[in-house]
């Protein structure tokens, strides 16, 4: 026969003068405590702010909106096999050897022409591996936080479109 | 699983009384409750207010981490692993980065040790403080939630200029840490450690020894001795019924063995040896423990490089390794068995929230449901950690 025990606290007994120290404790303890609270009614500034009338400026380096500026961009394609979730999809055609010689801002030769330069941002998970491996630093992390959407599809970045390529007047500050 | 019930022959005594026996109700408690910290599903059969029985449902947050680390090659499996505990990211790195490291042999430089180990440490003082105000959050205050958030708030802030985000970080690397920190950095760091002392009997005062809060802690969820040795219970939870055991201190790494820090252990001041004030008590004593480290690395951290030398694509040799570090919620375990090639062939973890989930069926007959609200708070867990 199996008996099921209520777990109780092994109780002294309540003598009276017990009594009247547990009311003693509990006044006490919760005096204390709105004390702390009554300090922070008047006096004390209000930590949060109002966020769409005040926004919040990111740290330099925080990790947020990827761009690519692709007039830099060689296409080596280390972005994309860095990427742990596999959601930068780069097409690439060599570039005819009659064509002008063009160079990216740093001066490393451009040998292939990009054709397709996407991002599902809505797999990205912001983890900056793509852009620690970029050599010539066109593919950055932006401070830009706010690009909710309607679609998923609208989260899909073509970075060579000209809507999108528009963005980085505001977003790179060089 | 639990205690095996029959309806005949079962009493529900209540003090020295027994109390009418009743049909039993199943409950089911969470996927979506507030007090189980993100999505775990305890079903549980009670009589009356008395749990008789009470079985957790794992799995709602499965996301096929191990398996998918195997396709990814060792720098990439840093930010899953910072999804497992997302609000300790930094030590489920470490422990990562750790395993990978010993492997390939790197020398760490010694200015790298001692970044990691500050923010080690802060991450664990924010793990910490989370654990403060959503316990309170549970017993039913709402304000410490607040303050511990506003100072957590600054830890996130330290770590969101160091590494680029907020809770997954991707900071620790292999062979060193991805950004210094500078002086100025340094200097907050000094200031959040100078107005500790100040916060601390704020939250002490405020939830630690209000008589409600040890009312419904105290003599709550005892974990005595030996349930902790039946299922390798780790962590605060060990520490609060009484043995000292930190593998910080006993199976050092890093530099911990150069630094000086107590293991705090739970000592049953308000009532039974391991109860969940207990728990709250060596979770509180940790992160003053964690401020003192934190004070003689910012001390002795000096000049120099924070990364080492490592090769562009990391191969590690044929083997295995298992390594285990001394998380917020307990004792991590990585697993990595290499065959060679640019991918782990195999990455086990072994979290300690999913032990301590384990054990929930073991403490909970005989509670009122009340209590093991409480009970499952003060085991502090993490589902993302549990179901990885």
């Amino acid at each position: 026969m199996e008996t099921i025990q209520l777990k109780k606290a092994p109780e002294q007994e309540l003598t009276f003068g017990q009594w009247f120290r547990n009311v003693y404790d509990a006044v006490k303890s919760t005096a204390v405590g709105m004390g702390i609270t009554f300090k922070y009614v008047w006096g004390v500034k209000p930590v949060t702010i109002e966020y769409p009338e005040v926004r919040e400026e990111l740290p330099s380096n925080s990790r947020s909106r990827l761009f690519n500026d692709a007039e830099n961009c060689i296409s080596c394609l280390q972005c994309s096999v860095a990427c742990p979730v596999d959601c930068i999809y780069i097409t690439a055609v060599k570039r005819p050897a009659d064509a002008e010689k063009i160079k990216t801002k740093d001066g490393t030769p451009i040998k292939l022409d990009l054709k397709q330069y996407t991002i599902d941002t809505a797999l990205c998970c912001y983890c900056g591996l793509c852009t620690t491996v970029c050599p010539t630093e066109c593919l950055t992390h932006t401070t830009d936080y706010e690009f909710s959407t309607y679609t998923l599809a609208q989260m899909k970045y073509d970075y060579l479109a000209p809507d999108i390529r528009a963005w980085r007047k505001r977003l790179i500050k060089d | 699983m639990g205690s095996t019930h029959s309806m005949e022959n079962d009493k529900i005594i209540l003090g020295d009384t027994e109390v009418l026996k009743t049909d039993l109700l199943t409950l089911n408690m969470g996927p979506q409750h507030p007090a189980t910290h993100g999505v775990l599903r305890v079903e549980i059969k009670t009589d009356s207010e008395v749990v008789v029985e009470a079985t957790p449902h794992l799995g709602y947050l499965h996301r096929c981490m191990e398996k998918h680390c195997e396709h990814l090659d060792y720098r990439g499996v840093i930010p899953f692993v910072d999804r497992l505990d997302y609000l300790a990211a930094m030590n489920m790195e470490m422990g990562y980065v750790l395993a990978v490291e010993k492997m390939l042999g790197t020398e760490v430089p010694k200015r790298a040790w001692y970044v990691r180990t500050i923010v080690l440490e802060l991450q664990r003082i924010a793990s910490h403080l989370m654990y403060f105000g959503t316990y309170a959050i549970d017993l039913g205050a709402f304000s410490p939630f607040l303050y511990a958030f506003q100072d957590r708030e600054n830890i996130l802030r330290l770590f969101e200029e160091i590494s680029g985000a907020r809770l997954l970080y991707n900071y620790i690397w292999i062979g060193g840490v991805w950004n210094d920190l500078n002086d100025e950095q340094l200097a907050r760091i000094k200031k959040f450690l100078g107005e500790w002392e100040e916060n601390f009997k704020k939250y002490n005062a405020l939830v630690g020894e209000n008589k409600i809060f040890i009312g419904r802690t105290a003599n709550v969820g005892v974990y005595t001795k030996e349930h902790v040795e039946d299922y390798g219970l780790t962590g605060p939870v060990l520490r609060g019924s009484g043995i000292k055991w930190d593998l910080r201190k006993d199976r050092t790494y890093g530099i911990y063995d150069q630094l000086e820090f107590n293991v705090p252990v739970g000592e049953g001041l308000k009532g039974q040896l391991g109860d969940c004030w207990d728990r709250y008590f060596v979770r509180m004593q940790e992160m003053n423990e964690s401020i003192k480290i934190i004070r003689q690395c910012l001390d002795g951290i000096e000049e120099g490089p924070v990364m080492a030398k490592v090769s562009k694509i990391i191969k590690l040799p044929e083997g295995e390794i298992y390594t285990r570090t001394e998380c917020p919620r307990g004792e991590l375990g990585i697993h990595i068995i290499s065959d060679g090639g640019k991918t782990p062939y195999r990455l086990k973890v072994k979290s300690p929230c999913f032990t301590h989930v384990s054990s929930l069926p073991a403490i909970a007959p005989g509670m009122m449901i009340a209590d093991l609200v409480a009970s499952i708070g003060s085991i502090d867990i993490v589902l993302g950690e549990v179901d990885r």
